[in-house]
């Protein structure tokens, strides 16, 4: 497929179904506790009604408030489009480009940072500091990973890079990826989606004084990020890619909805850990992640 | 051609330092002579990959000088002449003969001499003429350091630049008397068949790891880089810490690499790179968080080369060189993006008085060039695309990466990259901290809310070097091309190798990406104005009325990751809390000391001051006990001798 079809199609099919991820986790929520919940469409309603709204901005704010939204949002969703999408593949891929994903997610980082440091609140501050410093435990345990599927398969390009584990390594990998998934999308048990007003949120607090479009921004590109990283820790544990294209499709869209389930059931059994707990847990996902690091390096010595 | 250029670059400089005293503007255009001149003859020599010689006729101090521009010598001297002319422009407003009148032609004048010095320190291919320069370096760069010497902390800064530089110096002459003693010459020149040379480059290590700062060596860096005038300190870190690395890289392409070498190379990049950029998270003062990135930015190039000499041991041209690359390039990045941003840090302390962060903030409102330019620069440092530090890691990655999936001997650079991840990311944390604090919410204090932007002069150097930054981003490919040459003085063996960098999509993808932020940053703006904008209070969970001191302070934002690292940094926090019925002023005070000085080599110069303070008791001028200790002398000599006979 040429690439001005491929791209184009990809990046709807992006933009289009990841809004429905917290739908169904919020479905999920709403079973486990006996409640009819709301609609599973319930975030585009959300996004078309905030992207009508108007702006309200503090006193204190530059520009920079409007844009970094939208400049955390285009590298998001530029990291999404790079990842092979089962026996698709990938669009355009290069050596290091798997690099270029993993910066383009701190870009995201740093745009959503700046715009919390732009209100002069403690408490938005508060939610920047834990961010940008939770991030740096969630990121090497990202670079481990993506370092096991190096050494698996051989490769640093996005394209031929997914050659999965097996056995014991793949459930260590699965583990160690969900715990970082859980991180860096701010769900149970490190961040509570739901809440406002609590002291040990993180990423809801640096979007307290965001408001209108750039809200819908800010709310799509998280569930095109949470997308993005079940989609990563789908491949990196199944050989979807070894698959027949329609197979490993639905192979890969399965998958993605029980990640999203497993989500839901999380946060339905688990209470919000410890603040002072997040960074144990975390290192305990950088180690799952290490471990099989370890496995498929000395298993071929 | 490029004698007539080196030439011209030497004696405009020459006269720089004479005229420069008295005649400011004749000093200008003379640094932007030869700024220009050097740049173009390391560019044309980058391109071509001539080597340019020239020995002199005569003798200087013994020997005939003998002059050398390469590709290595050419990649740093593109450095000298950009940095050198452009913070020559910026200083004519920073540092300006009105508002000094005492120190300005002193600075001029050193300046030149400096970045002279600099430029024979690249040139000079005689071991002795390199020490004279290398000397020559070291001491105007003092005088630079210390302009400010109305200021206890600028003359306390000077001083331990000195004694650190100088402690380098010393194994740099034992270096290079060694080295001109077992090869019988002082002209310096690959020697790679006289393995017997190898434990040579300890030596050399050392001597110049000082001056690059790397990590323990570090200690004289935080506090000149940050007491000195800004132009100083845009020149201390982005191009004289250079000089330091130019020599480690020079002499481990040229030296026979004793076993082991790469792997303590990588180690100390490892160590500087974690531990130079977790201090220079928990600084406050905005000068000294640029210093110790400098540390972890060295430590990112020690780990580049670090891999490029192992992949000489182990023959592997294919990462080694994606590595060296990589690691070259980064030298030009790092030297772009932290003269940007003491310039930035420069403009922001020239208008409110203050380097300490916590008494800055919403400075983008009445300086909104010195914000842009200072937030491009930060999102550089911490290795964001599109921009050019990402080029130079993404290249450096590739060649670990690449060495790691290759599972063979050198595999073990493993942890490599995982501290190259872990100091990337806490190097985002430093400037999302120093941007949001110094630049973004409430100004804290009535300078920061006065504050005027930068003139001309001062912000023309910074838009220029964001530039080409972002040029580098989006044409990685054209900017590898000369940095090749380089490489390929380092390893001539790996001449044919490709290292396999995909710089084309990479560029591509750059492009597409940036476009792509314009577009968004564009339409959201133009939604955000036609559905109606409203301006009120930050509204923060409803506080009726936020003050600018409920602001995140620079100390709390580090607070977390500064945890992490209380085993080294040992941050000194004092509290004054608000006690009884009529309380004083609630107070916290924080510092985090340069532990490494504060803790190891402070007690250990006080230890041998001690000792050599008891044996100076020794010497009293009482003649009689004097005639004891010649008695005991002879004595115990006696016995000697006897026992010796037995």
């Amino acid at each position: 497929m040429p690439l001005y079809i491929d791209v184009p199609l990809r990046l709807l099919v992006w933009l289009l179904l990841a809004p429905l991820l917290p739908g169904v986790i919020n479905k999920v929520k709403a079973w486990v506790a006996g409640r009819q919940g709301p609609p599973v469409l319930q975030l585009y309603y959300d996004l078309a009604r905030l992207w009508r709204k108007g702006v309200v901005l503090s006193t204190l704010a530059s520009p920079g408030f409007i844009i970094a939204p939208a400049v955390a949002w285009a590298a998001v969703v530029t990291a999404a489009l790079m990842l092979p999408l089962g026996g698709a593949g990938t669009a355009f891929s290069f050596d290091g480009d798997v690099l270029l994903l993993v910066y383009l997610l701190a870009l995201a980082r740093f745009c959503t940072a700046w715009g919390a440091m732009e209100t002069g609140s403690a408490f938005e501050g508060m939610g920047a500091a834990r961010e940008v410093s939770f991030a740096v435990l969630a990121e090497i345990g990202i670079i481990t990973a993506i370092l096991t599927l190096v050494v698996q398969s051989g490769s640093i390009a996005l394209s031929s890079m997914f050659e999965p584990l097996s056995g014991p390594g793949a459930a260590l990998l699965a583990v160690g990826l969900f715990i970082i998934l859980l991180a860096e999308n701010c769900r149970v048990p490190f961040d509570d989606p739901n809440t406002h007003l609590e002291l040990t949120m993180i990423h809801e607090v640096m979007v307290l004084d965001h408001s209108g479009p750039p809200l819908a921004m800010i709310l799509h590109g998280a569930s095109v990020k949470l997308l993005l990283f079940a989609v990563f820790l789908a491949q990196a544990v199944l050989p979807l890619s070894e698959l027949p294209l329609m197979v490993s499709v639905a192979a890969l869209t399965a998958s993605v909805l029980l990640i999203t389930v497993a989500v839901g059931l999380v946060e339905s059994l688990t209470a919000r850990l410890a603040f002072r707990r997040v960074p144990l847990l975390l290192t305990i996902g950088f180690l799952f992640c290490l471990f099989p690091l370890l496995l498929t390096w000395m298993g071929d010595l | 051609m490029t004698a007539a250029l080196l030439g011209i670059f030497g004696l405009s400089l020459l006269l720089a330092m004479i005229l420069g005293r008295t005649h400011a503007r004749i000093w200008l255009g003379l640094s932007a002579v030869a700024s220009l001149s050097g740049l173009y003859t390391a560019l044309r020599t980058l391109i071509t990959a001539e080597t340019w010689i020239w020995r002199g006729g005569f003798a200087l101090g013994g020997e005939t000088p003998f002059l050398r521009l390469d590709g290595i010598s050419a990649l740093f001297l593109v450095l000298v002449s950009l940095v050198g002319g452009l913070g020559a422009v910026y200083a004519h407003e920073y540092w300006s003969g009105h508002h000094h009148p005492r120190s300005a032609p002193g600075g001029r004048c050193w300046w030149s001499a400096l970045v002279l010095s600099m430029g024979l320190v690249l040139t000079c291919a005689n071991g002795l003429h390199f020490l004279f320069a290398w000397e020559a370096f070291a001491l105007s760069a003092y005088f630079l350091i210390t302009l400010d010497h109305d200021r206890k902390e600028a003359r306390k800064a000077g001083w331990l630049y000195l004694a650190a530089s100088h402690a380098g110096t010393m194994a740099l002459f034992a270096f290079f008397s060694a080295l001109a003693a077992r090869t019988g010459t002082w002209e310096l020149g690959p020697v790679h068949a006289q393995t017997g040379l190898a434990p040579l480059f300890w030596l050399a290590l050392f001597g110049f790891g000082v001056k690059a700062g790397m990590f323990p060596l570090h200690i004289w860096l935080p506090s000149a880089h940050a007491g000195a005038p800004s132009h100083v300190s845009a020149i201390m870190s982005a191009v004289a810490i250079k000089m330091g690395v130019y020599g480690i890289v020079r002499f481990s392409g040229w030296l026979p690499m004793p076993a082991g070498s790469g792997w303590v190379l990588l180690g100390i990049g490892c160590l500087s790179a974690l531990l130079g950029i977790a201090f220079a998270l928990a600084q406050n003062d905005i000068k000294r968080l640029l210093a110790y990135c400098s540390v972890e930015n060295v430590g990112i190039i020690l780990i580049g080369l670090g891999l490029s000499v192992l992949a000489v041991q182990h023959g592997q041209p294919i990462w080694g060189k994606a590595a060296l690359a990589g690691t070259f390039l980064h030298v030009i990045n790092h030297g772009l993006f932290k003269s940007l941003l003491f310039f930035g840090a420069g403009s922001v302390l020239h208008a409110t008085g203050t380097r300490d962060m916590s008494r800055l903030g919403g400075l983008w409102k009445v300086m909104p060039w010195t914000a842009t330019l200072f937030a491009v620069g930060a999102m550089a440092v911490s290795g964001l695309p599109p921009l050019n530090g990402f080029v130079g890691e993404w290249a450096i990655y590739q060649g670990l990466m690449r060495a790691v999936a290759q599972k063979g001997p050198a595999a073990g650079v493993l942890p490599a990259v995982i501290v190259l991840a872990g100091a990337g990311a806490l190097a985002l944390a430093a400037f999302a901290k120093a941007v949001g604090i110094v630049f973004l919410g409430a100004p804290r204090n009535k300078p920061a809310a006065q504050a005027v932007e930068c003139g001309w002069f001062m912000r023309a150097p910074m838009v220029l070097l964001a530039m080409i930054m972002i040029a580098i981003g989006l044409l990685p490919g054209l900017f590898f091309r000369p940095v090749m040459g380089t490489v390929a003085v380092w390893a001539p063996q790996w001449a044919m190798t490709d290292p396999l960098l995909a710089t084309r999509t990479l560029g591509g993808t750059h492009t597409l990406l940036i476009c792509a932020l314009l577009a968004g940053g564009f339409l959201i703006m133009r939604k955000a104005q036609s559905s109606g904008t409203r301006t009120g209070p930050t509204w923060d969970c409803g506080y009726a009325t936020p003050t600018a001191h409920m602001q995140y302070t620079g100390g709390s934002f580090a607070g977390i990751a500064r945890g992490w690292f209380a085993w080294l940094l040992r941050p000194e926090i004092m509290i004054r809390r608000v006690r009884g019925h009529f309380p004083g002023k609630a107070l916290v005070l924080e510092r985090v000391p340069e532990t490494i000085l504060e803790k190891a080599v402070m007690p250990g110069a006080a230890a041998v001051s001690f000792v050599a303070d008891g044996a100076r008791k020794m010497q009293h001028g009482r003649l009689h006990l004097y005639i004891l200790y010649v008695f005991l002398g002879v004595t115990a000599l006696g016995f000697m001798v006897l026992l010796g006979g037995m």
